[in-house]
């Protein structure tokens, strides 16, 4: 199957938004919880539960209400921002700025509390980390068999032949890493002579060149 | 809200190095701040995706209905290719701001006037451009 065609093909993947779950959980209320947290707090979770795409589709939401977010990612072993990139981040702070920062928990302790330091003089500063004690916790991430097989779903459309692997498998095999098991699933498919019949090869709407993918997402996907 | 983008007799196919000309017609509810038409291409697959764009043209004074030709010249590269693990495709984009209202023509840009598989057994998937 040629590449775009594939129904795990990673601009599909990362057309699928945050879907809250559990009692009592929705954006309503995670919003008034950040802002009972004076909006610093951090999403909590292992590899591949959704804690990036929750950043960006809070922060999304935020923006709408006159928040100006600033962007920081880590990758895997990096102690410190490379320093334009802090400055990019903490140069001028005004009181409307809201910092985000994907992978909170590579960050050394200096550059931890300088970067906390910094963010007072901001509207807040929501992290995400694979553990808690950064800040407090406003959303646990978990993840389920179910979850991962809504979602296999709706990448493959309702007419689609169920996948060669179930879901529930694959969810076993890679620990609840659902990034993990779209991969595969990814490679899975590669392998279909074509499309499945009925699976929705098509790009989701939108700007291209508006709105460039995010890097910070890819990073973890790739 | 609807935004067209046509080529001169509906052309989708390209050698690399020719020049593209056609019609790109919006219909907004808004007076747009600025309208652009952009020739890029762009990445699917497994990996990270790229998108680059090679050529902007902007349109001077948009209206909310309007209509205006363009031109733009494909560059000698990239081509039009599929694989398993990546895609690379080309298009015209006409973005309006505010709002960023856009619409989209996918185009096949190769010397063969279609997509390149890079593996034979891809064949099956291949559609004219």
């Amino acid at each position: 199957m040629r590449a775009r065609d594939n129904p795990f093909a990673v601009h599909r993947v990362l057309a699928i938004r945050y879907r809250l779950a559990g009692d009592g959980c929705d954006w309503r209320g995670l919003e008034r919880r950040l802002a009972l947290l004076d909006f610093r707090a951090a999403l909590v979770g292992p590899h591949g539960s959704g804690k990036t795409t929750l950043l960006e589709d809070l922060g999304a939401r935020l923006e709408a209400r006159g928040a100006r977010l600033r962007r920081l990612t880590l990758r895997r072993g990096e102690r410190r921002p490379p320093p334009a990139d802090e400055r990019r981040l903490l140069d001028g702070l005004a009181p409307h700025d809201l910092l985000l920062v994907d992978g909170a928990d590579e960050l050394g302790c200096a550059a931890w509390w300088r970067l906390r330091r910094a963010s007072r003089g901001a509207l807040g500063l929501l992290v995400t980390s694979h553990r808690a004690g950064l800040l407090p916790t406003l959303h646990e991430h978990v993840t389920t068999p179910g979850l991962l097989a809504a979602i296999v779903a709706d990448l493959l459309g309702p007419a689609a032949p169920p996948p060669p692997t179930p879901p529930e498998e694959l969810f076993q095999r890679h620990g609840g890493d659902l990034r993990a098991a779209l991969r595969e699933l990814y490679d899975l498919y590669a392998d279909h002579p074509s499309c499945p019949e009925g699976a929705r090869p098509d790009m989701p709407g939108g700007s291209w060149t508006r709105r460039p993918p995010s890097p910070s997402r890819l990073v973890q996907i790739e | 809200m609807s935004i067209t983008i046509e080529t001169t007799d509906g052309r989708r196919a390209f050698r690399p190095g020719d020049r593209i000309e056609g019609t790109a017609s919006w219909y907004l509810e808004k007076e747009p701040r600025s309208v652009e038409l952009r020739l890029f291409w762009y990445t699917q697959g497994k990996g990270t995706q790229d998108v680059e764009i090679v050529q902007g043209v902007p349109f001077d004074n948009p209206g909310a209905v309007d209509s205006r030709a363009f031109s733009v010249e494909l560059p000698l590269a990239p081509y039009s290719f599929s694989g398993k693990l990546i895609s690379l495709l080309w298009g015209l984009e006409l973005v309006a701001e505010p709002g960023g209202e856009t619409g989209r023509l996918e185009i096949t840009v190769s010397p063969t006037g279609v997509e390149i598989l890079l593996r034979p057994d891809l064949a099956g998937d291949a559609r004219p451009g």
